[in-house]
């Protein structure tokens, strides 16, 4: 019976009525021959095809709900952040939903999971645009999975939203970026590293676009801060054996290293660094050590006084971070401390639903030009604002200290640190015509 | 370049050999051995770690924990030999096939009852110094430990009656069987040994490399490529080949850098196949 009634909103209203009457003398035989129980579940399903024909009734303006789209990974190995990207998402749409909705009605979300594979965010974002006709996609955490969406959002020219610390540079009229980036991160931990240690850089990153790009900032704000890179090292993904980068980090003698490898190599790194006791001379400083709870990985040893900087962690001591913290903790506990994608993503969902209001419509247009209004928001991470011209986030990018704990302990705030290479290099006010991925290189 | 340096460069080498070595061993005993192409090797290895840190993390001291690990893992592998594997004996691509999907199985397996996030056991923070630079001490313990791994399997496998009927069994089943070995119940053992220590590196590899659903994708494809050029004899063969690639690595990402590291283990393994197309041990007289 149950499925009956949910048929109902999707047939003809003539449909609608010979279902209802059905269900209406089931209902009644079987009020008649058993207990209330079972008259009362009648009775819902009574009232649900009811509701459904007012909706009928009254076409898209109010009633009906907005669909927006997320595609996350789920499963595989990048549902480390997936998982905590679509729970946001979730929890962003129901905490609007239970302050009115968006311009009044309810928001509905198509969600799908992209099993950390790049092949099935290009397919799903097909689907779910096409199929459920979503106003707005939230999606990916990969560099790599952005770049296979773009090339759609731009034939759909519906609003994407990113939400990933990254290496920076994407630049196209649909795409927000919500996430840190790499320039933007790396300005406040070199300034802060240089001061706090010395000027003697080390380099250890990942061998690909995120490592090499923001290898590139590391040099540039380097000399900015008349420091000198000493030495590098990239490491590929299959890696386990750190002793020669321990052996080339001691023959260059820096006052401090700059870690940003990922995952798995980034906790085996930390613990054979440490382990050979080179913690005590050379201190040890990342962009993205946290972004996917590393500090609860490593050992306390390990962990102890190693140095992250990004736009959110879960102890930053913000009003709205509060009241933030306490509904995901209702709605999923706190075992596994919330990451900074999850924020991300808190605040794009909700500068969309400004946007939108602001906009008073959801047509895709009159959003992005809503969005490109200078909007702000107070999220989690403090108030963040989109930049019209890069479509990236002015955020405040935190400094924070691991303990023996397990835990960070915030030591600085750089308060609304711009995102200055994109605010730079991509004006899509002036020129809503571009499409590009900039990489240094191109400044 | 001055002493100290170069004893670095020996000491790491030889420390990546032995690491790599003890992720090694129980894939030349499986696949060099049996010739069973496990493809769920990797994740036998992520069993035995994520068992060796939950016992671990239950109380069990380390060494100990590292043990349970081993005997579970086994039991684990002895369960698989009999419900996937044997049914398989002589189909090579369904045994690969079937083995990808139990190795999918176990990596997502993995995800659903640890999370991606476990806390890690840690390395000893001990270290040595030579000159100007310091070692970890427990990584240099991995030497002597692949050395007693492999003299115990060489010694398993020809000093004890049942290192004779295993190997009799693999190089001729008919013949086993009619003098009498039960050559069904001695693959199941021997593939469960083969799990063994895949579970046994797991655990001590443990402390530097944390337990991810995924780790186990980090050594199986250099393992496989090291059983495969350490040809016919499995177990030396192995330790020969993974001691050159390790080696060959080490000091090329001492020198140039990581990622021509690794590029140089795979142009070493060419080489190898290049110069010996049936495995480096092809013409040794040893036979394990």
């Amino acid at each position: 019976m149950a499925i009956l009634a949910n048929k109902n909103p999707n047939s003809g209203s003539k449909f609608t009525w010979k279902i209802g009457s059905i269900l209406l003398t089931l209902g009644l035989v079987l009020a008649a021959c058993s207990s209330g129980q079972e008259s009362s579940e009648a009775g819902s399903d009574t009232t649900g095809s009811k509701g459904s024909s007012e909706d009928n009734g009254n076409g898209e303006a109010s009633g009906e709900p907005i669909t927006i789209g997320s595609i996350f990974d789920l499963t595989g190995g990048l549902n480390i952040y997936g998982i905590q990207q679509d729970r946001a998402l979730q929890l962003a749409v129901n905490n609007l939903n239970d302050n009115g909705g968006v311009l009044g009605r309810t928001v509905e979300v198509s969600t799908a999971d992209a099993q950390s594979e790049d092949t099935k965010y290009t397919q799903f974002a097909n689907t779910l645009i096409q199929r459920d006709e979503v106003v707005a996609l939230f999606a990916g955490l990969t560099s790599s999975s952005r770049e296979a969406i773009r090339p759609i959002i731009r034939e759909n020219e519906i609003p994407y939203f990113y939400s990933s610390l990254y290496e920076g540079g994407a630049c196209d009229k649909q795409t927000f970026v919500t996430g840190a980036t790499a320039s933007q991160q790396m300005s406040v931990l070199i300034e802060w590293a240089v001061k706090e240690y010395g000027n003697k850089i080390y380099l250890m990153a990942p061998d690909y676009n995120f490592g090499t790009i923001s290898g590139h900032w590391v040099e540039f704000y380097a000399k900015e801060f008349d420091a000198t890179v000493v030495g590098q090292d990239f490491i590929p993904l299959t890696v386990t054996d750190y002793q020669p980068v321990i052996n080339k980090i001691q023959a260059a003698d820096p006052d401090f290293v700059v870690a940003i490898p990922v995952g798995a190599n980034q906790t085996g790194f930390l613990e054979q660094f440490s382990a050979a006791g080179l913690k005590e001379d050379i201190g040890i400083v990342s962009t993205n050590y946290g972004s996917g709870n590393q500090q609860i990985v490593v050992s306390p040893e390990a962990g102890d006084g190693i140095i992250a900087s990004q736009e959110y962690f879960m102890v930053v001591d913000e009003p709205a971070n509060k009241e933030f913290v306490d509904l995901w903790e209702d709605a999923y506990g706190l075992e596994e401390p919330i990451v900074s994608e999850a924020a991300d993503v808190w605040n794009a969902v909700n500068l969309w639903a400004a946007a939108v209001e602001l906009a008073g419509t959801t047509d895709n247009e009159a959003v992005i030009e809503a969005l490109e209004s200078g909007l702000t928001f107070s999220g989690p991470n403090g108030v963040v604002e989109m930049n019209p011209g890069s479509h990236h986030l002015t955020q405040n990018i935190y400094i924070v200290e691991g303990n023996d704990q397990q835990e960070f302990e915030v030591i600085e705030t750089f308060e609304a640190a711009e995102p200055s290479y994109e605010n730079g290099i991509c004006d899509l006010v002036a020129d809503p015509e571009i499409t590009e991925h900039f990489t240094p290189g191109d400044l | 370049m001055d002493l100290d340096y170069l004893l670095v460069l020996l000491l790491g080498s030889v420390t990546a050999a032995a690491t790599l070595l003890i992720a090694t061993v129980g894939l030349a005993v499986v696949y060099g051995l049996m010739g069973v192409v496990n493809l769920a090797h990797g994740e036998f290895l992520m069993f035995g770690a994520y068992t060796t840190l939950t016992v671990t993390r239950m109380g069990v001291p380390f060494v100990l924990a590292i043990l349970v690990g081993v005997i579970i893992t086994s039991l684990f592998g002895a369960i698989v030999e009999v419900l996937l594997i044997k049914p398989m004996y002589g189909r090579l691509l369904d045994t690969m096939l079937a083995t990808w999907g139990l190795s999918l199985v176990l990596v997502q397996a993995a995800v659903l009852q640890f999370g991606t996030v476990t806390p890690g056991v840690g390395l000893p923070q001990w270290s040595i110094s030579i000159g100007d630079f310091e070692m970890s001490t427990y990584l240099l313990l991995m030497v002597p430990a692949a050395a007693v791994i492999v003299a115990a399997i060489y010694l398993l496998f020809t000093r004890t009656s049942y290192g004779v009927m295993a190997r009799a069994s693999i190089q001729d089943r008919q013949m086993a069987s009619a003098v009498g070995i039960e050559t069904s119940w001695i693959n199941t053992i021997t593939f469960a040994l083969g799990a063994g220590l895949a579970g046994l590196a797991g655990g001590l590899l443990l402390p530097a490399v944390p337990a991810t659903p995924d780790m186990g994708l980090l050594f199986v494809i250099k393992a496989f490529l090291i059983v495969v050029s350490a040809g016919p004899a499995a177990l030396s063969g192995t330790a020969a080949t993974g001691g050159i690639l390790a080696s060959t690595t080490s000091v090329t990402a001492n020198i140039w850098g990581s990622a021509l590291g690794d590029l140089m283990f795979f142009v070493a393994t060419i080489a190898i196949l290049r110069l010996f197309p049936l495995g480096i041990s092809h013409k040794w007289r040893i036979r394990l």
